[in-house]
Protein backbone atom coordinates (compact mmCIF):
# COMPACT_ATOMS: atom_id res chain seq x y z
CA UNK A 1 0.00 0.00 0.00
CA UNK A 2 1.69 3.24 -1.10
CA UNK A 3 1.05 6.73 0.27
CA UNK A 4 -1.78 7.46 -2.15
CA UNK A 5 -3.53 4.24 -1.23
CA UNK A 6 -3.08 4.96 2.44
CA UNK A 7 -4.46 8.50 2.04
CA UNK A 8 -7.40 7.20 0.04
CA UNK A 9 -8.18 4.59 2.70
CA UNK A 10 -7.78 7.21 5.43
CA UNK A 11 -10.14 9.62 3.65
CA UNK A 12 -12.66 6.81 3.30
CA UNK A 13 -12.42 5.99 7.01
CA UNK A 14 -13.00 9.64 7.94
CA UNK A 15 -15.95 9.79 5.61
CA UNK A 16 -17.40 6.62 7.08
CA UNK A 17 -17.14 8.13 10.55
CA UNK A 18 -19.04 11.16 9.27
CA UNK A 19 -16.26 13.64 9.75
CA UNK A 20 -17.38 16.82 8.00
CA UNK A 21 -16.19 17.02 4.40
CA UNK A 22 -14.14 20.18 4.90
CA UNK A 23 -12.54 19.01 8.14
CA UNK A 24 -11.65 15.68 6.51
CA UNK A 25 -10.16 17.44 3.52
CA UNK A 26 -7.87 19.49 5.77
CA UNK A 27 -6.72 16.49 7.78
CA UNK A 28 -6.01 14.41 4.67
CA UNK A 29 -4.18 17.29 2.99
CA UNK A 30 -2.09 17.87 6.10
CA UNK A 31 -1.14 14.19 6.25
CA UNK A 32 -0.28 14.24 2.54
CA UNK A 33 1.93 17.30 3.02
CA UNK A 34 3.69 15.66 5.95
CA UNK A 35 4.38 12.50 3.94
CA UNK A 36 5.67 14.52 1.01
CA UNK A 37 8.05 16.48 3.20
CA UNK A 38 9.20 13.80 5.57
CA UNK A 39 8.81 10.69 3.49
CA UNK A 40 8.38 7.50 5.45
CA UNK A 41 5.85 4.73 5.46
CA UNK A 42 2.40 6.10 6.34
CA UNK A 43 1.74 2.89 8.29
CA UNK A 44 4.65 3.83 10.57
CA UNK A 45 4.17 7.60 10.54
CA UNK A 46 0.41 7.55 11.15
CA UNK A 47 -0.48 3.91 11.74
CA UNK A 48 -3.29 1.96 10.11
CA UNK A 49 -5.81 4.28 8.36
CA UNK A 50 -8.71 2.98 10.44
CA UNK A 51 -6.91 3.51 13.73
CA UNK A 52 -5.64 6.97 12.82
CA UNK A 53 -9.11 8.00 11.66
CA UNK A 54 -10.39 6.95 15.09
CA UNK A 55 -7.77 9.12 16.79
CA UNK A 56 -8.69 12.06 14.57
CA UNK A 57 -12.35 11.70 15.43
CA UNK A 58 -11.41 11.80 19.12
CA UNK A 59 -9.45 15.00 18.48
CA UNK A 60 -11.90 16.95 16.35
CA UNK A 61 -15.18 15.14 16.80
CA UNK A 62 -17.58 14.37 13.99
CA UNK A 63 -19.89 16.73 12.26
CA UNK A 64 -23.22 15.12 12.94
CA UNK A 65 -24.10 14.47 9.33
CA UNK A 66 -27.60 15.51 8.43
CA UNK A 67 -29.89 12.60 9.02
CA UNK A 68 -31.20 10.99 5.87
CA UNK A 69 -34.30 12.86 4.84
CA UNK A 70 -37.35 11.83 2.86
CA UNK A 71 -37.17 9.21 0.11
CA UNK A 72 -36.09 10.91 -3.10
CA UNK A 73 -35.78 7.94 -5.39
CA UNK A 74 -37.55 4.64 -5.20
CA UNK A 75 -36.99 2.03 -7.89
CA UNK A 76 -39.15 -1.02 -7.29
CA UNK A 77 -38.85 -4.39 -9.00
CA UNK A 78 -37.11 -3.06 -12.10
CA UNK A 79 -36.91 -5.67 -14.86
CA UNK A 80 -35.55 -5.05 -18.33
CA UNK A 81 -35.20 -7.43 -21.27
CA UNK A 82 -33.48 -6.94 -24.59
CA UNK A 83 -34.97 -9.60 -26.82
CA UNK A 84 -34.67 -12.84 -24.91
CA UNK A 85 -31.88 -11.57 -22.70
CA UNK A 86 -32.89 -10.32 -19.27
CA UNK A 87 -30.57 -7.48 -18.31
CA UNK A 88 -32.20 -6.58 -15.03
CA UNK A 89 -34.44 -8.70 -12.89
CA UNK A 90 -36.41 -7.27 -10.01
CA UNK A 91 -33.85 -4.64 -9.00
CA UNK A 92 -34.94 -2.44 -6.12
CA UNK A 93 -33.30 0.63 -4.66
CA UNK A 94 -34.39 3.32 -2.23
CA UNK A 95 -32.35 6.48 -1.74
CA UNK A 96 -33.17 9.24 0.69
CA UNK A 97 -32.09 12.86 0.77
CA UNK A 98 -28.58 13.00 2.23
CA UNK A 99 -27.56 9.53 1.10
CA UNK A 100 -25.13 8.14 -1.45
CA UNK A 101 -26.05 4.84 -3.07
CA UNK A 102 -23.61 2.82 -5.16
CA UNK A 103 -24.77 0.57 -7.97
CA UNK A 104 -22.11 -2.07 -8.51
CA UNK A 105 -21.57 -5.24 -10.48
CA UNK A 106 -19.53 -6.75 -13.28
CA UNK A 107 -19.46 -5.26 -16.77
CA UNK A 108 -22.67 -5.90 -18.65
CA UNK A 109 -24.79 -6.60 -15.57
CA UNK A 110 -27.09 -3.69 -16.34
CA UNK A 111 -25.73 -0.90 -14.14
CA UNK A 112 -26.02 1.82 -16.78
CA UNK A 113 -29.36 0.47 -17.94
CA UNK A 114 -30.64 0.68 -14.38
CA UNK A 115 -29.46 4.27 -14.09
CA UNK A 116 -31.01 5.23 -17.42
CA UNK A 117 -34.28 3.75 -16.24
CA UNK A 118 -34.01 5.80 -13.05
CA UNK A 119 -33.37 8.87 -15.20
CA UNK A 120 -36.48 8.12 -17.25
CA UNK A 121 -34.48 7.77 -20.46
CA UNK A 122 -35.68 4.22 -21.09
CA UNK A 123 -38.67 2.32 -19.78
CA UNK A 124 -38.49 -0.86 -17.73
CA UNK A 125 -40.46 -3.93 -18.81
CA UNK A 126 -41.60 -4.29 -15.27
CA UNK A 127 -41.41 -2.23 -12.12
CA UNK A 128 -41.61 1.47 -11.50
CA UNK A 129 -39.41 4.41 -10.52
CA UNK A 130 -40.65 7.20 -8.31
CA UNK A 131 -38.59 10.37 -8.11
CA UNK A 132 -39.39 13.21 -5.77
CA UNK A 133 -37.79 16.49 -6.82
CA UNK A 134 -35.53 17.67 -9.59
CA UNK A 135 -33.27 15.17 -11.33
CA UNK A 136 -29.67 15.55 -12.50
CA UNK A 137 -28.05 12.94 -14.73
CA UNK A 138 -24.38 12.57 -15.63
CA UNK A 139 -23.90 10.05 -18.44
CA UNK A 140 -20.81 7.89 -18.77
CA UNK A 141 -19.81 9.60 -21.98
CA UNK A 142 -21.21 12.20 -24.29
CA UNK A 143 -23.25 15.01 -22.87
CA UNK A 144 -20.79 17.69 -23.91
CA UNK A 145 -20.77 19.68 -27.13
CA UNK A 146 -17.47 19.42 -29.03
CA UNK A 147 -17.38 22.96 -30.37
CA UNK A 148 -18.35 24.84 -27.21
CA UNK A 149 -16.16 26.15 -24.40
CA UNK A 150 -16.78 25.03 -20.81
CA UNK A 151 -18.16 28.50 -20.07
CA UNK A 152 -20.64 28.16 -22.94
CA UNK A 153 -21.85 24.87 -21.50
CA UNK A 154 -22.52 26.62 -18.20
CA UNK A 155 -24.41 29.41 -19.96
CA UNK A 156 -26.47 26.81 -21.79
CA UNK A 157 -27.42 24.99 -18.61
CA UNK A 158 -28.11 28.32 -16.93
CA UNK A 159 -30.36 29.43 -19.78
CA UNK A 160 -32.50 26.36 -19.14
CA UNK A 161 -33.17 27.78 -15.69
CA UNK A 162 -33.64 31.36 -16.77
CA UNK A 163 -30.21 32.33 -15.47
CA UNK A 164 -28.25 35.24 -17.02
CA UNK A 165 -24.94 34.52 -18.75
CA UNK A 166 -22.67 36.07 -16.11
CA UNK A 167 -24.08 34.33 -13.05
CA UNK A 168 -24.33 31.03 -14.97
CA UNK A 169 -20.68 31.24 -15.95
CA UNK A 170 -19.62 32.08 -12.41
CA UNK A 171 -21.69 29.25 -10.90
CA UNK A 172 -20.12 26.82 -13.37
CA UNK A 173 -16.59 27.91 -12.58
CA UNK A 174 -17.19 27.68 -8.83
CA UNK A 175 -18.64 24.18 -9.18
CA UNK A 176 -15.73 23.13 -11.40
CA UNK A 177 -13.19 24.45 -8.91
CA UNK A 178 -14.60 22.08 -6.31
CA UNK A 179 -13.44 19.27 -8.58
CA UNK A 180 -9.99 20.81 -8.76
CA UNK A 181 -10.55 22.22 -12.22
CA UNK A 182 -10.18 25.81 -13.43
CA UNK A 183 -12.84 25.89 -16.12
CA UNK A 184 -12.40 29.43 -17.42
CA UNK A 185 -10.03 28.54 -20.28
CA UNK A 186 -10.55 29.03 -24.00
CA UNK A 187 -10.33 25.33 -24.88
CA UNK A 188 -13.12 23.72 -26.87
CA UNK A 189 -14.73 20.72 -25.21
CA UNK A 190 -13.40 18.41 -27.90
CA UNK A 191 -9.84 19.38 -26.99
CA UNK A 192 -10.29 18.74 -23.27
CA UNK A 193 -8.80 15.52 -21.89
CA UNK A 194 -11.28 12.72 -21.27
CA UNK A 195 -11.02 13.30 -17.54
CA UNK A 196 -11.68 17.01 -17.80
CA UNK A 197 -14.66 16.40 -20.08
CA UNK A 198 -16.02 14.15 -17.34
CA UNK A 199 -15.55 16.96 -14.86
CA UNK A 200 -17.47 19.24 -17.19
CA UNK A 201 -20.24 16.67 -17.34
CA UNK A 202 -20.32 16.27 -13.59
CA UNK A 203 -20.23 20.03 -13.08
CA UNK A 204 -23.18 20.51 -15.41
CA UNK A 205 -25.22 17.82 -13.70
CA UNK A 206 -24.88 19.66 -10.38
CA UNK A 207 -25.62 23.14 -11.76
CA UNK A 208 -29.38 22.76 -11.91
CA UNK A 209 -29.31 22.13 -8.14
CA UNK A 210 -30.93 18.71 -8.46
CA UNK A 211 -32.50 16.85 -5.55
CA UNK A 212 -31.53 13.52 -7.09
CA UNK A 213 -28.17 13.13 -8.80
CA UNK A 214 -27.50 10.11 -11.02
CA UNK A 215 -23.83 9.59 -11.90
CA UNK A 216 -22.69 6.93 -14.34
CA UNK A 217 -19.04 6.03 -13.57
CA UNK A 218 -18.23 9.72 -13.21
CA UNK A 219 -14.62 9.15 -12.15
CA UNK A 220 -13.73 7.13 -15.23
CA UNK A 221 -10.80 8.79 -16.91
CA UNK A 222 -10.41 11.30 -14.10
CA UNK A 223 -6.78 12.36 -13.73
CA UNK A 224 -4.66 10.72 -11.10
CA UNK A 225 -5.02 12.38 -7.77
CA UNK A 226 -8.38 14.00 -8.28
CA UNK A 227 -10.31 11.22 -6.53
CA UNK A 228 -10.17 13.16 -3.28
CA UNK A 229 -11.82 16.13 -4.91
CA UNK A 230 -14.48 13.98 -6.47
CA UNK A 231 -15.45 12.22 -3.26
CA UNK A 232 -15.17 15.47 -1.33
CA UNK A 233 -17.60 17.01 -3.74
CA UNK A 234 -19.89 14.01 -3.41
CA UNK A 235 -19.78 14.23 0.39
CA UNK A 236 -20.54 17.92 0.18
CA UNK A 237 -23.54 17.29 -2.05
CA UNK A 238 -24.73 14.53 0.26
CA UNK A 239 -24.38 16.80 3.29
CA UNK A 240 -26.38 19.41 1.37
CA UNK A 241 -29.21 16.89 1.29
CA UNK A 242 -28.92 15.49 -2.22
CA UNK A 243 -29.85 11.91 -2.94
CA UNK A 244 -26.99 10.51 -5.02
CA UNK A 245 -26.74 7.31 -7.05
CA UNK A 246 -23.27 6.42 -8.36
CA UNK A 247 -22.62 3.61 -10.78
CA UNK A 248 -19.17 2.27 -9.97
CA UNK A 249 -17.06 -0.85 -10.27
CA UNK A 250 -14.31 0.15 -7.84
CA UNK A 251 -14.94 -1.76 -4.66
CA UNK A 252 -12.57 0.24 -2.46
CA UNK A 253 -14.75 3.28 -2.96
CA UNK A 254 -17.74 1.55 -1.45
CA UNK A 255 -16.57 2.68 1.95
CA UNK A 256 -17.80 6.13 1.15
CA UNK A 257 -21.38 5.24 0.32
CA UNK A 258 -24.41 4.70 2.50
CA UNK A 259 -26.07 1.92 0.60
CA UNK A 260 -25.18 -0.56 -2.13
CA UNK A 261 -27.15 -2.20 -4.91
CA UNK A 262 -25.22 -5.17 -6.30
CA UNK A 263 -26.47 -6.13 -9.74
CA UNK A 264 -24.05 -9.03 -10.18
CA UNK A 265 -26.08 -12.11 -11.09
CA UNK A 266 -26.30 -14.49 -8.14
CA UNK A 267 -23.37 -16.87 -7.76
CA UNK A 268 -23.19 -20.16 -5.86
CA UNK A 269 -21.65 -18.47 -2.84
CA UNK A 270 -22.28 -14.85 -3.56
CA UNK A 271 -20.51 -12.12 -1.65
CA UNK A 272 -22.98 -9.56 -0.50
CA UNK A 273 -21.85 -6.03 0.20
CA UNK A 274 -22.74 -4.61 3.61
CA UNK A 275 -25.99 -2.75 3.37
CA UNK A 276 -26.79 -4.37 0.04
CA UNK A 277 -30.36 -3.91 -1.04
CA UNK A 278 -30.47 -6.83 -3.43
CA UNK A 279 -30.76 -6.87 -7.20
CA UNK A 280 -30.83 -10.10 -9.08
CA UNK A 281 -32.45 -12.89 -7.10
CA UNK B 1 15.03 4.25 26.01
CA UNK B 2 11.92 2.19 26.71
CA UNK B 3 9.66 3.42 23.96
CA UNK B 4 6.42 2.64 25.82
CA UNK B 5 7.56 4.75 28.75
CA UNK B 6 8.75 7.55 26.48
CA UNK B 7 5.35 7.49 24.79
CA UNK B 8 3.59 7.84 28.11
CA UNK B 9 5.76 10.77 29.16
CA UNK B 10 5.22 12.46 25.81
CA UNK B 11 1.46 12.11 26.04
CA UNK B 12 1.56 14.15 29.23
CA UNK B 13 3.70 16.99 27.97
CA UNK B 14 3.71 17.12 24.16
CA UNK B 15 0.96 19.74 24.03
CA UNK B 16 2.98 22.01 26.32
CA UNK B 17 6.11 21.48 24.18
CA UNK B 18 4.14 22.39 21.05
CA UNK B 19 2.72 25.51 22.68
CA UNK B 20 6.20 26.51 23.79
CA UNK B 21 7.64 26.07 20.29
CA UNK B 22 4.75 28.04 18.78
CA UNK B 23 5.40 30.89 21.18
CA UNK B 24 8.55 31.65 19.23
CA UNK B 25 6.97 31.63 15.78
CA UNK B 26 4.11 30.12 13.84
CA UNK B 27 4.96 26.74 12.40
CA UNK B 28 3.62 23.62 10.67
CA UNK B 29 3.52 19.99 11.70
CA UNK B 30 6.60 18.69 9.99
CA UNK B 31 8.70 21.62 11.16
CA UNK B 32 7.51 21.15 14.73
CA UNK B 33 8.43 17.46 14.60
CA UNK B 34 11.90 18.37 13.36
CA UNK B 35 12.33 21.02 16.05
CA UNK B 36 11.36 18.54 18.79
CA UNK B 37 13.77 15.99 17.37
CA UNK B 38 16.55 18.54 17.08
CA UNK B 39 15.98 19.61 20.69
CA UNK B 40 16.66 16.01 21.75
CA UNK B 41 13.08 14.92 22.51
CA UNK B 42 13.49 12.29 19.80
CA UNK B 43 11.44 11.53 16.70
CA UNK B 44 7.73 12.36 16.94
CA UNK B 45 5.54 10.57 14.42
CA UNK B 46 2.83 12.43 12.57
CA UNK B 47 0.26 10.10 14.09
CA UNK B 48 1.21 11.43 17.53
CA UNK B 49 1.71 15.09 16.65
CA UNK B 50 -1.30 16.01 14.49
CA UNK B 51 -3.99 14.83 16.91
CA UNK B 52 -2.36 17.09 19.53
CA UNK B 53 -2.37 20.03 17.10
CA UNK B 54 -6.00 19.39 16.19
CA UNK B 55 -7.00 19.27 19.84
CA UNK B 56 -5.17 22.54 20.51
CA UNK B 57 -6.96 24.05 17.54
CA UNK B 58 -10.35 22.78 18.65
CA UNK B 59 -9.90 24.16 22.14
CA UNK B 60 -8.86 27.54 20.74
CA UNK B 61 -5.26 27.50 22.02
CA UNK B 62 -3.92 27.77 18.47
CA UNK B 63 -5.33 28.97 15.17
CA UNK B 64 -4.41 27.50 11.81
CA UNK B 65 -4.30 28.65 8.24
CA UNK B 66 -3.08 27.18 4.98
CA UNK B 67 -0.27 29.02 3.28
CA UNK B 68 1.56 28.32 0.05
CA UNK B 69 5.28 27.88 0.58
CA UNK B 70 7.74 29.72 -1.67
CA UNK B 71 8.61 26.25 -2.91
CA UNK B 72 6.81 23.01 -2.23
CA UNK B 73 3.28 22.26 -1.11
CA UNK B 74 0.84 24.41 0.86
CA UNK B 75 1.25 23.90 4.58
CA UNK B 76 -1.05 24.32 7.53
CA UNK B 77 0.57 26.86 9.84
CA UNK B 78 -0.35 27.00 13.51
CA UNK B 79 -0.14 30.12 15.64
CA UNK B 80 -0.60 30.65 19.38
CA UNK B 81 -3.71 32.54 20.52
CA UNK B 82 -4.02 34.61 23.69
CA UNK B 83 -5.65 31.63 25.36
CA UNK B 84 -2.74 29.55 24.12
CA UNK B 85 -0.26 31.91 25.78
CA UNK B 86 -2.19 31.66 29.05
CA UNK B 87 -2.39 27.87 28.80
CA UNK B 88 1.33 27.70 28.14
CA UNK B 89 2.14 29.81 31.21
CA UNK B 90 -0.15 27.77 33.43
CA UNK B 91 0.61 24.32 32.01
CA UNK B 92 4.31 25.08 31.77
CA UNK B 93 4.66 26.13 35.38
CA UNK B 94 2.53 23.17 36.48
CA UNK B 95 4.94 20.90 34.64
CA UNK B 96 7.99 22.49 36.23
CA UNK B 97 6.39 22.23 39.66
CA UNK B 98 5.81 18.54 38.95
CA UNK B 99 9.21 17.60 37.53
CA UNK B 100 11.37 19.49 40.05
CA UNK B 101 10.67 17.11 42.97
CA UNK B 102 10.62 14.14 40.59
CA UNK B 103 14.09 15.09 39.41
CA UNK B 104 15.28 15.45 43.00
CA UNK B 105 14.03 12.02 43.94
CA UNK B 106 15.31 10.33 40.81
CA UNK B 107 18.68 12.09 40.96
CA UNK B 108 19.24 10.87 44.51
CA UNK B 109 18.16 7.38 43.52
CA UNK B 110 20.44 7.22 40.53
CA UNK B 111 23.42 8.69 42.42
CA UNK B 112 23.00 6.35 45.36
Amino acid sequence: MNSDDWLRAFAAELHQRRVGADAARHVVAEAATHLREGGGDPWVVFGPPRQYAGVIVESIGTAPGPRPGPVRLHAQGITKRYGRRTVLRDATLTVRAGQIAAVIGANGCGKSTFLRICAGLISPDDGAVTVSGRLGYCPQSGGTADFLLADEHFVLVGAGQGMARGPARRAGRVAARQLGWEAGGDVLARHLSGGTRQKLNLTMSTLSDPDVLLLDEPYQGFDQGTYVNFWDQLSRLRDAGKAIVVVTHLLNQLDRVDTVLDLTPAQPSGWLAPGAQGGHP
Amino acid sequence: MDSDRRGQWLRGVLDICVLALLRERESYGYQLAQALDAAGVGPIQGGTLYPVLLRLQRTGLVTARWREGSAGPARKYYRLTDDGHAALRQGGSDWLTFVAPVNDIVTKGVAG
